[in-house]
């Protein structure tokens, strides 16, 4: 069961070690110590991170984390590209220093740290107990150890050049985190990304004064619109988030072959050519799986393995003098920690709100939208609830706090029985801050 | 020069070495994707249009006044038809709705002309919360009208020149009314060429209280119970006649049907007939080129690699096949749609990779046996001409 | 001194019941010009192909240049044939769609990537430079049987094998073909069987050897 949850990310892992085992081939001791003593390493500072810092704090950490080593992978393909293309790189000192014995062992305990970190995350809201997280180690090294073994067995042909060992260790962490929404990277940077493109078109195109520009006809607006449009933010991730891999690829591709203008022989000559085709060939093939394996976490991060609970929102009415009560345990319990929608209607106007208790045990009642996004609602995943819009997570314990993409919080009184809410205000509040775009009775996906 | 290279130009040559032969294979494959590709457009835009025509028409029954056709003249002598104005009675139907047992959705028509500056124009009265339920799909430029507004389809708005929020005087036989244009409204349907008044008010200015023309339903059923659901109101309403909507939709599904079975059976039979004679064919030209193979393994050629070769010739011939196949085919099902529906087919670009994977995988799979025999082949016996 | 390029030692081939080949032991030392003379049907070409690794041996050793011929694979034997061999047929077997220089270029692709300059040298070399993009079909016996030396000496072969090569050619072509032959061994030093049934062929090999039903009847050393 616990195994089974685990297994995106210790196949990842597998593959991790695997890749480095190839890429540091001299080393594959340092590899191995500092693999199996990384992991639970990483294992054991997720569990006491997570201990010490209950909630978002610590996942945000290992996410910064993550964050880091895909940039790291930028600066790594950015520098393989520029010594591929460009003669004078000093590249001496880099491949020394990637050569020792040191680097093998550092990079080996920190992506096993990380990786360690990752998995733990998975287990961290659900189990409080150790033996799955000594399972977990455990099973982690093992696999480590076979990793190591199919690689000794794997064909000599088939190197992994540094560039390509890093690429294929990032994305596999990638892949890894895609799996636990609140370590995704591919959702924030999509909506980083969007949020940013609306915050330059503003600044931009009103420091411009139009709408009456003279250059700028209606026709022209369709096009700044796209820039608003969340596909920028979906293809402008994609962009980023591929673009190291392919340069990668690239310098791969665009690699020097040996020279062999000084053999007068034709036949060997072309032999050499040859196997120089061939071996870069071999070496293209890590990144390209690179690729692949980025393009699994787009689609796990856009599909999500988790199920929100996403639920219809149960209409009530007010009592004539304009109350809303709801009891506390009626058809809902509304303290079993989950996310209860309501649909209230009055003369035409309406209003969505849900009710939560939070993990501090306060119930908490808030309208089904944001000041910010199109009303399309919250669903409730593992530690959150999501706005279905711009998919920002909004972990459970800052839920019914104002501000940003927090639902707007509603006044409320609870008594021993239930909660009593006012109904005009609620419609008041979110025909103020819900757009006029409302589509009030979808709501949910 | 690259390896790739070298073999995209060594395929191309042997192809155009063999101009009869290629030429025939092409057109083989053309033929046989460019069947599927049409099958494949014609089925998809015909059945979102059909989908489309039934989604028009939310109501699935109509009841029009029974007397409303009535035949003037006998045999030769035809004076035309539709002269006597026929309704309803609007408490009859309600009354016959109530005792069916039957909880439709429903909206009452009266249709009639007034005068408008000098012209007549088609008036139709309605109940605006009967349509907005059953007709969900009527886009409004401006607003749902209130007491005393109407809206004008968007047809009839660029024909008078009507705006929004525009008054005017409308005349009836008897008294004239004075409307606000809340909106204009555009279904994509006849509505676009109406002028929509209130049921009430438009029963008064014709004089013709209590009177309707034409009230559809919405009857939560499907196919044959339909059919019987039309059938228990029928009696009820002796003046009136109860009819399916779907009926007009049903016609045009069924030839859609009948094409699509034809061509099924056309393009199994042809791509049955397509696949042999590509493995014929190819077989005759492995047979051909035995020679060349074997000298090619004595040369030092892996069989893979030979394989290789001999594997691009076919690729290649497919992608062309499939290429060809895709224009003609677009050509065919505009042809189709043209001739049997009298519309237009989509133009669907992605089924480019279908007729190219139809095309690929004939040629592949008609050149699986010569291509095991190519692998196969022993350079010494081939070299002898064995 | 030279060491051995060829070692048979009962080198057997049988075609079902028929033996075309009994037990040989036969040694080539490298840089020889071996020729091997005897009636259609006396094993020669039987001969030729084993040690072009076309064909597999049903019995006994056969080592060229220190491959064991029986331990290949089908890939492994395709290997051998495009980086130690070089073979001259009797009907030139060219693609008949491709150019000279193309036909060259084919059997540079097999072994490692097409280079047209250097197939164009190879063919100047045996005196077609003038003829480069001429098909098969458009030259006579004589050249056609130089683009296939080109082709068979283009990856730099240890061992060029000739089945019968002269067999279509007039004298006067004979002539031209065997001196480009001596010429090109003289240079690139590799070693040469050759298979005829003409002894004015047979005698520009500094050995000759005769096979009658599948044995080694006699071997005679060419004076000079």
């Amino acid at each position: 069961m616990v195994l089974a949850k685990l297994a995106p990310h210790l196949l990842s892992w597998a593959g991790i070690v695997l890749a480095m085992g190839r890429g540091f081939s001299g080393r594959r001791s340092v590899v191995a110590a500092g693999a199996i003593v990384g992991f639970p390493l990483g294992v054991a500072g997720a569990c006491l991170l997570s201990r010490a810092y209950p909630g978002d704090f610590s996942f945000a950490i290992i996410r910064d984390i993550v964050g880091g080593s895909f940039l790291l992978l930028w600066g790594g393909a950015v520098a393989a590209i520029y010594s591929s293309t460009v003669r004078e790189f000093p590249r001496s000192w880099g491949e020394r220093l990637a050569n020792s014995p040191f680097c093998a062992g550092a990079v080996a305990l920190s992506s096993g740290m990380i990786a360690g970190a990752i998995s733990a995350c998975r287990l961290v809201g659900t189990y409080n107990t150790l033996p799955p997280f000594l399972l977990l180690a455990l099973a982690a090294s093992i696999l480590a150890l076979a990793a190591l073994a199919v690689e000794r067995a794997l064909a000599a042909s088939f190197p992994v050049s540094h560039s390509g060992l890093m690429a294929s260790v990032v994305a596999l962490l990638l892949f890894s985190a895609s799996s636990i929404i609140r370590l995704d990277l591919f959702s924030p940077l999509t909506m980083k990304l969007m949020k940013f493109s609306h915050d330059f078109v503003h600044q931009f195109f009103e420091s411009m004064l139009i709408p009456d520009h003279l250059f700028i006809r209606t026709y022209l607006w369709g096009y700044i619109g796209l820039l608003f449009g969340n596909g920028v933010g979906f293809w402008g991730a994609l962009i980023l988030w591929f673009t190291p891999a392919v340069l990668v690829a690239l310098a791969i591709q665009w690699e020097r072959l040996p020279s062999v203008a000084h053999i007068r022989q034709g036949a060997q000559r072309r032999r050499l050519l040859a196997t120089g085709i061939r071996a870069r060939r071999f070496r293209l093939v890590i990144p390209v799986l690179a690729m692949v394996v980025l393009a699994a976490a787009v689609y796990r991060s856009r599909f999500p393995s988790v199920e929100y609970w996403d639920p219809k929102p149960l209409p009530i009415s007010a009592s004539p003098s304009g109350d809303i009560f709801i009891p506390k345990k009626g058809d809902v319990d509304l303290e079993d920690g989950k996310l209860h929608k309501y649909l209230f209607k009055q003369g035409g106007r309406e209003a969505r709100f849900f009710v939560l208790m939070t993990p501090a045990g306060k119930l908490t009642v808030d309208l089904d939208a944001c000041a910010i996004c199109k009303p399309d609602g919250y669903g409730q995943a593992e530690g959150t609830v999501i706005c279905y819009y711009c998919k920002t997570l909004i972990p459970l314990e800052t839920v019914g706090q104002p501000g940003g993409c927090n639902p707007i919080p509603l006044p409320f009184t609870e008594k021993e029985d239930g909660v009593h809410i006012d109904g005009l205000t609620l419609l008041n509040m979110w025909g103020t801050n819900a757009q006029s775009t409302a589509r009030v009775k979808g709501g949910g996906k | 020069m690259t390896k790739r290279r070298w073999l995209v130009y060594l395929v191309a040559r042997a192809l155009a070495h063999r101009k009869g032969r290629t030429v025939l294979l092409l057109a083989v494959l053309a033929m046989a994707s460019s069947l599927a590709t049409a099958l494949g457009i014609v089925s998809i835009s015909m059945g979102k249009r059909v989908a489309e025509e039934v989604r028009k028409y939310g109501a699935n029954l109509v009841i029009i006044p029974d007397s409303a056709r009535l035949d003037v003249g006998s045999g030769g002598l035809n004076f035309g038809a539709v002269t006597e104005p026929a309704y309803l009675n609007q408490q009859e139907v309600e009354g016959a709705l109530a005792r069916s047992g039957l909880k439709p959705g429903r909206s009452f028509h009266l249709r009639g002309s007034l005068h408008w500056k000098d012209a007549d124009i088609l008036v139709e009265g309605v109940n605006f919360d009967e349509i907005r339920q059953l007709f969900p799909w009527w886009q409004i430029k401006g607003g749902w009208p209130a007491a005393g507004e109407a809206v004008v389809g968007s047809d009839m708005a660029a024909r008078l020149g009507l705006k929004g929020g525009e008054t005017l005087e409308l005349a009836g036989p008897g008294q004239s009314v004075r409307v606000r244009v809340s909106g204009i409204v555009s279904s994509g349907g006849e509505e676009d060429g109406l002028f929509f008044l209130s049921l009430p008010e438009l029963q008064k200015v014709l004089g013709l209280e209590g009177k309707l023309t034409t009230v559809r339903l919405l009857v939560t059923a499907e196919g044959e119970s339909l059919k019987k659901r039309a059938a228990a109101l029928q009696p009820l309403l002796p003046k009136a006649k109860v009819s399916e909507v779907r009926q007009i939709a049903r016609t045009s599904e069924g030839l859609l049907a009948k094409v699509k079975l034809l061509m099924v059976l056309v393009t199994a039979v042809v791509l049955i007939s397509a696949g042999s004679s590509v493995t014929g064919t190819m077989s005759t030209t492995v047979l051909e080129r035995g020679k060349e193979i074997g000298l090619m393994k004595a040369m030092g050629g892996g069989r893979w690699e030979v394989l290789l070769i001999f594997s691009a010739e076919a690729i290649m011939l497919g992608l062309f096949g499939g290429g060809a196949g895709y224009l003609l085919g677009s050509a065919v099902a505009q042809f189709i749609t043209r001739a049997v529906f009298a519309t237009s087919a989509d133009f669907i670009p992605w089924f480019a990779c279908v007729s190219l994977g139809v095309s690929l995988f004939l040629a592949l799979l008609g050149s699986v046996g010569p291509l095991i025999s190519v692998f196969r082949l022993d350079p010494v016996r081939s070299l002898r001409g064995e | 001194m030279s060491t051995t390029i060829i070692e048979t030692g009962g080198l057997t081939r049988n075609y079902g019941d028929i033996c075309a080949l009994k037990p040989l032991d036969l040694k080539v030392p490298e840089g020889e010009w071996l020729s091997v003379m005897g009636h259609s049907g006396s094993g020669k070409s039987t001969l030729l192909n084993l040690l072009g690794g076309l064909d597999r041996p049903s019995n006994g050793s056969l080592r060229v240049g220190g491959e064991d011929m029986q331990g290949l694979t089908e890939d492994g034997l395709a290997r051998f044939r495009r980086e130690f061999v070089g073979i001259i047929f009797q009907q030139h077997h060219l693609i008949p769609y491709l150019t000279a220089v193309e036909n060259v270029m084919m059997a540079q692709y097999f072994h490692s990537v097409p280079d047209e300059a250097e197939a164009r040298l190879a063919l100047e070399r045996v005196g077609l430079g003038h003829r480069l993009k001429n098909r098969p079909s458009e030259l006579s016996g004589g050249e056609q049987q130089r683009v296939c030396i080109a082709r068979a000496i283009i990856n730099s072969p240890k061992l060029l094998l000739g089945d019968e090569p002269t067999g279509n050619l007039d004298h006067k072509s004979t002539l031209m073909v065997m001196e480009l032959l001596k010429e090109l061994r003289a240079e690139e030093r590799f070693t040469i069987v050759m298979v005829t049934h003409n002894p004015e062929v047979a005698a520009w090999g500094d050995r000759t050897i005769y096979l009658d039903d599948g044995i080694l009847v006699r071997e005679e050393r060419t004076r000079s």
